[in-house]
């Protein structure tokens, strides 16, 4: 068991954003989290990386405490996250940004610009290393991000609607970059709203809903799940479909 | 940066200035070049590479300054003994601000700066010890060499001369270390930065407290060489601001950025003095007031963003222009492809 | 008795600070920008009310509408030629940005006003009033009423209008707020207007018992600095309650330790504040 968050909550005044969700993580597996905009599952993702401190519930990684721990100790213990809008460093340039991922392992210069250098290989990003990434579009930038982390050599990486936007093609490139990082054995997390992304890269789904998880399980049985269907579509339209059908 | 040639050249000019002149106006005014490039690059530190605007450095400055002057009130000894003292006072105040106002957002550390500086500048006029409005005066004339009092401006020359250089120097090798990629990475995306492991607010606090300590130290130099401090001239605003338009001006969070701003900004400031009678009109600070707000609204960089931008631009426009001169060389069959 | 006539002054004053403050924390709480030039607003409210008064004799009521008029453009004008566009920018460009303007209305007001300081009368309002034993002066009474009153309806403005939740809504989320047809820009402008006007009006109650000159918005904007934090981030009712807690500070100080000291006071709780409760009283988290 890699990650086990246990009931959390995340309450703003009387707003309960996240309400008594819990996930178990196992090293190896690729989960994903999905549920309508304002589910709570960008909440519940900001409390397992150590964005927010829930208002209760603990969140254990690898034998370690990490409900109130500041995101810098979670880069320490290996959870890596990227960000719903990419936050790359815009001035520095593409090569640095990894750099500054991988200082976390590597503290001398030298061999930080070595172990970037490789990530920079992994990702396909070597022929832009010295451009600077404001210079990137949003592709570049997500594929950037998600450089970077691998870059502080996480076992945890958890994605935030990283293929987001991209056109097809670029979610197949991205789609194969998640498997290459699974492949070398991290535990990879992801918010998606692309169903295509969910079905052919994740073991697990768990689905949220007004900051509870109403269904979890295999993707296709999730994606199936009448308690989904509305979620998603209302109760009127999962009717309309069921008469359909 | 310069090719090895520049920085010679540089340093030639630097150290031979003094020397080539025998014009005492001009002595004068390249030490105070020095001096105001030394708190600017301290301010530097903070500000431009780290990206958090202290707007009240002025308190280093005048804690550094009121020291020497003040251990020589007190026990008579050489201003020297109380450089130290100013550092350290300069390092409790930066730690006092700095703890509580790192973890949060920059608009709290700049205001902060400003309510310290001012609470220590009203304190300081009204505190009979420390010569409330009068402020401290130093030995007049020297007992030995470590009176540090001379009548010729280039010893102070040289002396700045040495601290800028040290300080540079050492801001170079921050800005190649992890600690500088760190600085450089907080301050384009702070919350990027600690999903990474950067240690945020202890690197803010470290570069503040090394700000402080060359703050500290260019107020000491400022009191030896004028042998007086007071209120306005240690801990005013207008202190604080000179810093931070010098730094700005020639280029914040730039190695050369303050120096260049200073040899700008302080020729200009003893003219427009000269013509605008002084700052007592306050035309001067009318006129900081519009070129900080036309840097902020156009090139935060300053110039020499200003000046990179524009290289780039002919650089990548003479590549264009090459390109378009091959294509026409070649054969017709061969052009437009 | 006295100490009860101390209280309600600070109480008084404490208005005034809460109604220019709660300008300036709706703008921060809205754009993340804190007008370092605040305290000049409340400055040059004061010298519009002083020109309207001495060289077109309008009456207090006439130039208070005055300086709330004429520092409403003046915000709108900061936001449409500044703040836009440094907004998106770097955080040292937004802080230089209101900073240099401190300097150019500082000094402009100080070339154009001189240094010498300039009064209303002191009587403009009438007497002092005896009040079960207190001694007020009145413009000091009208000043903390009228700012009190002001604050609340600027709240209430905010709180149950159209206009005042559409620019909560801005301040909120400002995708969603486009999503939903209302126009950030606009909005934004609107704040920085009303973030000027509640300055120029403090700026007029003020000027009726504080002499005048231009560098007077040095304090009163660090003033506004404390009560904005201690209030707490982007909240106007905790800009109201911080505010009055302030001038009683302040005017207990004042009696205890001499008017010197007062503002130390005031700078000295607001590094207390950042130590102990950055959130401030109301602060959103």
């Amino acid at each position: 068991m890699l990650l086990q968050a246990e009931d959390i909550g995340m309450y703003f005044g009387g707003f309960r954003a996240v309400d008594g969700a819990s996930l178990t993580i196992n090293q190896g597996e690729i989960i994903g989290l999905i549920g309508p905009n304002g589910a709570g599952k960008s909440t519940f993702f900001n409390c397992l990386v150590g964005d927010l401190k829930p208002s209760k519930g603990r969140v254990l990684f690898d034998g370690h405490d990490v409900t109130n721990a500041s995101p810098e100790e979670h880069a320490k213990l290996g959870i890596g996250r990227t960000f719903q809008l990419p936050a790359t460093f815009e001035e520095l340039t593409i090569l640095e940004n990894v750099m500054v991922g991988a200082f976390l392992r590597h503290p001398r210069v030298k061999d930080a610009r070595e172990s970037a250098q490789r990530v920079l290989d992994l990702t396909g990003l070597t022929a832009l290393a010295d451009q600077k990434a404001k210079s990137l579009g949003t592709p570049g930038r997500k594929r950037l991000e998600i450089a970077r982390v691998l870059a502080t050599e996480p076992k945890l990486m958890l994605l935030d609607e990283a293929l987001a936007g991209l056109t097809p093609s670029e979610v197949q490139l991205a789609i194969e970059l998640v498997r290459q990082i699974h492949q070398s054995g991290i535990t990879l997390v992801i918010v998606e709203h692309i169903m295509e992304v969910i079905l052919s890269l994740t073991d697990r789904v768990l689905v949220f809903n007004q900051g509870k998880v109403i269904a979890s399980g295999a993707p296709t049985d999730v994606v199936n799940d009448p308690a989904v269907i509305e979620a998603y579509l209302g109760r009127s339209l999962n009717k309309k479909r069921e008469q359909n059908t | 940066m310069m090719r090895r040639s520049g920085w010679i050249a540089l340093a030639l000019v630097l150290v031979l200035f003094p020397l080539s002149f025998d014009n005492p106006y001009y002595e004068q005014l390249g030490s105070l070049v020095l001096l105001a490039a030394i708190s600017a690059s301290a301010w530097n530190l903070i500000g431009g590479y780290a990206g958090q605007v202290s707007v009240g450095n002025a308190v280093f400055f005048g804690a550094g300054a009121y020291m020497p002057l003040l251990f020589y009130k007190l026990w008579e000894v050489s201003p020297l003994y109380g450089f130290p003292a100013g550092i350290a006072v300069s390092v409790a105040i930066a730690i006092v601000i700095g703890i509580p106002t790192f973890r949060l957002s920059g608009h709290y550390f700049s205001m902060a700066t400003i309510a310290v500086a001012e609470l220590i500048r009203i304190v300081v006029s009204n505190w009979d010890f420390v010569g409330a409005s009068i402020g401290l005066t130093g030995p007049a004339v020297a007992r030995d060499w470590t009176d540090l009092v001379f009548r010729s401006s280039i010893p102070y020359y040289y002396m700045f001369l040495t601290v800028l250089t040290v300080l540079l120097v050492m801001t170079y090798c921050i800005e190649r270390s992890r600690f500088g990629y760190y600085l450089r990475a907080l301050r384009s995306g702070e919350r990027a930065a600690r999903s990474l492991g950067v240690p945020v607010s202890r690197c803010k606090l470290y570069i503040f407290i090394l700000s402080a300590v060359f703050t500290s130290l260019a107020g000491s130099l400022y009191a030896i060489k004028f042998g007086f401090a007071d209120p306005a001239s240690g801990f005013g605003i207008l202190v604080s601001v000179n810093m931070v338009i010098v730094a700005a001006l020639g280029g914040a969070g730039r190695l050369l950025g303050p120096l260049l701003g200073a040899v700008i900004l302080i020729p200009l400031q003893s003219e427009t003095n000269t013509l605008f009678g002084g700052g007592g009109t306050g035309f001067t600070y009318i006129l900081y007031g519009g070129i900080i707000m036309l840097i902020a609204r156009f090139e935060p960089g300053g110039l020499l963003e200003l000046w990179e931008r524009i290289r780039d631009r002919r650089a990548s426009r003479r590549a264009v222009a090459l390109k378009e001169a091959l294509a026409a060389s070649l054969p017709n069959s061969q052009a437009g492809r | 008795m006295v100490l009860m006539q101390v209280i309600v002054a600070g109480l008084l004053i404490g208005a005034v600070y809460a109604l220019f403050s709660s300008g300036l924390t709706l703008v921060w709480g809205m754009m993340n920008v804190i007008n370092f030039a605040h305290g000049e607003f409340v400055m040059l409210g004061m010298y519009v009310s002083f020109w309207a008064f001495t060289l077109l004799h309008f009456g207090v009521a006439s130039f208070s509408l005055a300086a709330a008029v004429m520092l409403f453009i003046l915000g709108v004008l900061v936001y449409i030629c500044l703040i836009k566009r440094v907004m998106r920018g770097p955080m040292l460009a937004q802080i230089l940005s209101t900073f240099g303007l401190v300097l150019v209305l500082r000094y402009s007001a100080f070339w154009a006003f001189g240094s010498t300081f300039v009064s209303l009368p002191e009587d403009i309002l009438g007497p002092s009033l005896n009040v079960g034993g207190i001694l007020l002066s009145a413009p000091k009474l009208v000043a903390g009423c009228v700012a009190l009153a002001i604050t609340i309806g600027m709240h209430l403005l905010l709180t149950r209008t159209m206009l005042g939740s559409q620019i909560l809504a801005v301040a909120e989320n400002r995708n969603a707020a486009m999503l939903m047809g209302i126009r950030p820009d606009r909005m934004q402008a609107i704040a920085w207007g009303l973030s000027g006007a509640s300055a120029g009006i403090a700026g007029a109650l003020i000027a009726t018992f504080f002499p005048i000159s231009a560098t007077v918005g040095e304090s009163l904007g660090l003033i506004a600095f404390v009560v904005v934090t201690f209030g707490g981030f982007g909240s106007v009712p905790g800009a109201m309650l911080a505010g009055l807690i302030i001038g009683l500070i302040e005017s207990l100080s004042a009696f205890y330790f001499g008017p010197i000291y007062q503002d130390v006071f005031v700078y000295a709780l607001f590094v207390l504040v950042l130590w102990i409760r950055p959130r401030g009283l109301m602060g959103k988290a």
